[in-house]
């Protein structure tokens, strides 16, 4: 049977990885970005074919690739100067009003100088769609490469946050522009090399609305009278911060928005002094906000994001500034790339902004369109093999035809070959003195663009985000599948045990009935599941898993509780209890000799420990994404004295030690094999603390070779002595309680499980011990206390089921375990969306840069709290409950694999293959519904 | 229907319910509509009011070793037990995830002395300090085999709170921004309304057992 079981195991994890894979396949897929930046290349019509990979032009000097740059474009740039201001989190509608109606009074009152240039028509504003999510970092590299990043280039790029692709910023450093930036330290993050000045403020304290946009303003004076900069960045987060704190109706809003129009006064007075009128004011914003000043999602207010520009080509005799012109945020990038005279990067699929070009004469015009065109052309061709200019033109005749009910490929073949041949009619007929033919003629053309462009820029958008619905749905029914044949799987395990434990025990009674720990687990997992389907559960996971846990220890505690109140009764059979404990040999058991009023009291305890535990634990991260700033332990040890959070480390490294050394004690025997664990152990322990004391020293330097080193002896040590445990325990052990124990009990099948369950014992104590120490060096400084708490946790349960071993069921047992790790999990400050994976830790002594070795260590930071009790549940396997075997002396290997190993192993990956299955059918379903993007899961 | 009374208990059983239910309902009317959500405090105070010298009489008059054991010894009980129960109540509240805060102190202490007047108060006033009874409280045996009109008087209603109490705790972490999800109000709904489900269960119970009863009798 075991072995049944074990194929059917395997086949359903087999099934759930094709189906996640496939899943994950369907759901983000990789969209092909080119590499490289735009060079010279770009002014030339891009030839069929091969997509030009290997010309790699010598780089040349910035002079002379700014002048080359002109040269080929036939189009001086417009602007010298840029200043990009950005207003995190303003709605356009603040401006801008929505639906052709001016905004409110009040809004229009604190604005007044931007208002007055907007009446005046010397600027110009669009609705900028941004794409979700809406949240800064994404939304910041949209508006510089112009192209929506694939959501898999963050689980791509999670080694470094700078951004590699092709972009405005980078390209205006190639040909020798200063940068300047001010403000969000994104910025700094995504361009680490790029600025000349800048000056950084952190978004992490949110309640502050005042300093963080006063330490952005105080270098506006020395900035706007230097001359050297050519690019200033300023990001306010001032606003954003209104907005979470008080929603858009904040009363502190107006101020900010007033605070936010002396600054474009300023800037805008500055720029106008140096007369030759060749400095660019793009204010814009990087999302919208919810009404309650929340964003990340893709609702219409939190898209609605700003983009305003202010400079000579936008002035323009008449204007209706309120008349809701929608663009898009990626407009930004080619627009400002076409005005300053750089090539557009790569991958941008946005359109030149056409009221930006109010200043220029036709020809220019229409040359701009035509090098967007053919930006956009190159991406085309990379995304579908076969597009061609060439072939477009030539076989215009028969496309016509079937234009209608053609393919997309044809359509946009259409449309690009019409727009170049009226660019070219309009090309001769320049020399015509008829000026109403001339703008006819380059009306028709830059429609034509237009026409293209639009078109190709919404089917290239689309294709990042579309999803194949019928693959998703395949996948999920393999994954249904695979879920079912573990749920079989598990009954008929319960099925065949109850049998057996019919035939010849006499547990009997527990099983007739459930029990209200059992009921709990399963009405528990049953409105998690259901809770997975409203996003704001999924926000708020932790909650759900506390809560659950919580619930489940103090069910056990009552349950102690009961028996306690039973067991000093005496009417109740106490003695054939009494009789079962007698004869299991077990260290914790035996090695205390407890009477039954110390034995109540040791459980009550655990269960106390471990509820106290994951209350501190719950109390040290506000997780989740809506009250996210609420106060918390974590928070409150960020703003104490960095001594205090290493003092707290280093007492939880010592309690680890401590409390590893104490449960070696519990094995009753002691080889000498164990000391030397022991002493591995805490010499592991003495090399975290010296880590942590260098860290301490020498924070200045992130990359310190003395603690790198250290880390690396860690490691050395810790899986040398992990894996000498593994192996030499299972020959260690039997052969010493046979020479121990053979005068005191009976035959040796007995004494083989003693020597099993205590080899299993000292692996798992090993294992979780050197797992959390790991996880200390690793994790951040002050996810110390909470690690601790979790490895307590592990103990006091697994010692808490040693201590009463009828009273709950195994199965109830593995789930509480499982319950745990994922309390822990969010305990330690993960949430269900990606921001918050901890990238710093991956690095730790690692000299040199390697995704897979990084890859690890992440993936172990990450997931530390389940991974640790997974490794718990080994030392939980040692301290089963196996005496009835024993006892019937019948010693079959299978039989005991079945009942050890078999149970744990399946539970777990019962409930994990449940929750992932759910949680695709929920994405299934809100696939339109972008609150996706906000949360999705690192699951 | 069940009344018509060859079981006096049962009968008494009612009216004690009912006085609890009058208790509530005067509290209810003292605090007005919505206190629970504008003053929760407040609305909590009242309802420990009311509800104590109620709870306290009631069930120190059903005490179950009426001999030996003096009505005033039996609302000793009760005093003790009531801060007794509200630690406890309060530990599990917290322990399950109530804020700690100071502001929500005072809320904390009357929402767990309610929970305690529901609880466990009713239990020490009954049963004193007789182990066997406590085990049945904490066990869901009642709802299978045949008790007790006691039993089941107390039992259900204490089960029905707790459940309600945890039932009521689920819509918290919830972005709708409604005043009641805070801190201790939905759960104190819950918590209300377990509890009447609770005396109407008790009383389902106590007929369908009496009916029984009287079937193997006849």
């Amino acid at each position: 049977m075991g072995a049944a079981v074990a194929g059917w195991t395997v086949a359903a994890v087999l099934l759930q990885v094709a189906g996640l894979s496939l899943f994950l396949y369907g759901f983000f897929p990789v969209k092909p970005t080119l590499r490289g930046f735009s060079g010279a290349e770009s002014y030339q019509v891009p030839s069929c074919g091969s997509v030009s990979a290997g010309e790699q032009e010598p780089t040349l000097p910035p002079d002379q690739l700014r002048s080359l740059y002109r040269e080929l474009s036939g189009i001086p740039p417009v602007y010298d100067r840029l200043v990009l201001m950005v207003i995190d989190g303003l709605p356009a509608e603040f401006v801008l009003g929505r639906g052709r109606k001016p905004p409110s009074k009040e809004m229009m009152e604190s604005m007044p100088y931007t208002q007055s240039l907007l009446a005046g028509c010397k600027a110009a504003a669009y609705h900028a769609k941004a794409a979700p999510p809406t949240v800064t970092m994404p939304r910041l590299k949209a508006m510089v490469s112009g192209a929506i990043g694939g959501f898999l280039d963050v689980a791509f790029n999670f080694n470094t946050q700078a951004f590699l692709e092709d972009n405005l910023l980078d390209q205006l450093h190639m040909i020798g522009l200063k940068l300047v930036m001010l403000g969000d330290e994104t910025w700094i993050k995504l361009f680490p090399t790029l600025f000349t000045r800048q000056d950084g403020v952190s978004s992490f304290y949110v309640k502050d609305t005042v300093e963080v946009d006063f330490n952005v303003s105080r270098h506006l004076e020395f900035e706007l009278a230097a001359t050297d900069w050519s690019v200033l960045v300023l990001h306010y987060l001032g606003l954003d911060h209104v907005g979470h704190i008080g929603g858009r109706r904040s009363v502190l809003m107006t101020q900010k928005m007033k605070e936010m129009d002396d600054v474009i006064r300023r800037v805008h007075t500055a720029s106008l002094q140096d007369n030759l009128d060749r400095t660019l004011l793009v204010v814009v914003s990087d999302h919208g906000m919810t009404e309650g000043g929340n964003h990340g999602g893709s609702s219409y207010e939190e898209t609605d994001s700003l983009a305003l520009f202010i400079g000579h080509s936008v002035e323009s005799p008449y204007c209706s500034p309120y008349d809701q012109k929608e663009a898009l945020q990626v407009d930004l990038a080619p627009t400002l790339a076409l005005l300053l005279g750089v090539p557009i990067p790569k991958n941008n699929f946005g359109v030149v902004l056409p009221e930006l070009l109010n200043s220029l004469t036709d020809d220019q015009k229409l040359r701009m369109l035509e090098l967007n065109s053919w930006q956009i052309l190159r991406l085309l061709q990379a995304q579908v093999p076969a597009f061609c200019l060439e072939d477009c033109i030539n076989s215009e005749g028969s496309i016509v035809l079937d234009i209608l009910h053609g393919s997309i490929e044809k359509k946009l073949c259409h449309l690009l070959s019409k727009a170049f041949s009226s660019h070219q009619s309009s090309c001769l007929h320049r020399g015509s003195d008829f000026k109403s033919v001339k703008s006819g003629y380059y009306g028709t053309a830059a429609d034509n663009y237009y026409g293209f462009l639009r078109y190709a820029s919404e089917w290239l958008s689309h294709r990042a985000t579309d999803k194949p619905f019928y693959l998703l749905v395949s996948a999920i029914l393999l994954m249904t599948v695979s879920c079912l044949f573990l749920m079989s799987t598990v009954s008929c395990l319960f099925k065949a045990r109850s049998l057996s434990q019919v035939d010849h025990h006499s547990e009997s009674y527990l099983d007739q009935r459930w029990h209200l720990d059992e009921v709990l687990v399963l009405a528990g997992m049953f409105l998690y599941v259901i809770s997975l389907g409203s996003s704001s559960f999924v926000e708020e996971e932790q909650y759900t898993w506390h809560f659950l846990t919580s619930t489940l220890y103090l069910i056990f505690l009552t349950k102690a509780v009961q028996s306690m109140l039973k067991g000093s009764n005496p009417t109740l059979g106490h003695k054939a209890e009494e009789k079962s404990f007698d004869k299991s040999n077990f260290s914790y058991a035996t090695s205390f000799e407890l009477t039954p009023g110390k034995r109540n009291v040791y459980k009550l305890c655990t269960i106390l420990i471990v509820l106290v535990a994951g209350r501190v634990i719950r109390a040290w991260h506000q997780g989740g994404i809506n009250w996210v700033h609420f106060p918390d332990i974590s928070k409150l040890l960020a703003q104490a004295d960095s001594s205090v959070v290493k003092s707290l480390q280093i007492i939880s490294v010592l309690a680890v030690v401590v409390l590893f050394s104490v449960s070696l004690t519990l094995l009753r025997a002691r080889p000498k094999f164990v000391i030397g664990v022991w002493l591995t152990h805490i010499s592991c322990g003495f090399l975290v603390l010296l880590h942590i004391w260098a860290n301490q020293i020498s924070t200045s330097l992130p990359i310190n070779h003395s603690t790198a080193s250290i880390a690396r002896q860690f490691y050395v040590i810790a899986s040398v002595s992990i894996s000498v445990t593994v192996l030499a325990s299972p020959w260690v052990f039997p052969m010493f309680s046979t020479e121990a124990e053979s005068a005191s009990s009976g035959s040796s099948p007995v004494k083989a499980i003693h020597g099993i369950r205590n080899s299993l014992f000292l692996t798992g104590i090993t294992y979780t011990a050197f797992w959390g120490l790991l996880q200390l060096l690793l994790q951040q400084p002050i996810n110390a206390i909470p690690l601790f708490l979790i490895f307590l946790q592990t103990v006091s349960s697994v010692v808490h089921f040693s201590l009463d071993k009828t009273l709950h069921k195994q199965w109830v047992q593995v789930v509480a375990i499982h319950f745990l790790g994922m309390a822990g999990h969010f305990g330690l400050g993960n949430t269900n969306s990606l921001a918050s994976i901890d990238v710093a830790g991956a690095f730790i002594g690692i000299s040199s840069y390697s995704t897979v070795l990084s890859g690890i260590l992440m993936f172990m930071i990450t997931y530390a709290s389940p991974l640790m009790l997974y490794l718990g549940l080994v030392l939980h396997v040692s301290v089963k409950d196996i005496d009835d075997i024993s006892a019937l002396q019948q010693l079959k290997w299978s039989y005991i694999l079945d009942k050890m190993v078999t149970l744990p192993c399946l539970f777990p990956l019962l409930i994990n293959s449940l929750a992932l299955t759910s949680y695709t059918i929920v994405l299934l379903l809100m696939r339109n519904h972008l609150f996706v993007w906000s949360v999705f899961s690192p699951k | 229907m069940r009344a018509e009374a060859t079981q006096i208990s049962a009968l008494t059983a009612g009216a004690a319910h009912l006085l609890c239910f009058a208790g509530l309902a005067a509290a209810h009317g003292l605090a007005g509509r919505g206190a629970l959500v504008s003053d929760p405090a407040l609305a909590l105070r009242l309802l420990v009011v009311c509800e104590a010298p109620i709870v306290i009489a009631v069930f120190s008059y059903l005490r179950r070793d009426a001999k030996s054991c003096s009505f005033f010894k039996a609302v000793a009980r009760g005093l003790i037990g009531l801060p007794v129960g509200a630690f406890l109540n309060a530990f599990g509240a917290i322990v399950l995830g109530a804020p700690v805060g100071i502001k929500y102190w005072i809320a904390t202490i009357y929402w767990s002395l309610v929970m305690s007047l529901f609880t466990f108060v009713p239990a020490a006033c009954v049963f004193g300090a007789s182990k066997i009874d406590w085990q049945n409280v904490l066990s869901h045996s009642i709802y299978f085999t045949p008790t007790d009109v006691e039993n089941y008087m107390i039992s259900a209603p204490c089960h029905g709170a707790v459940l309600g109490a945890w039932l009521g705790a689920w819509p918290m972490p919830l972005d709708w921004e409604r005043p009641w999800q805070e801190w201790p109000i939905c759960v104190t709904y819950g918590a209300l309304a377990g509890y009447m489900v609770g005396m109407v269960v008790s009383l389902v119970l106590m007929t369908v057992h009496k009916r029984r009863v009287r079937a193997k009798a006849d």
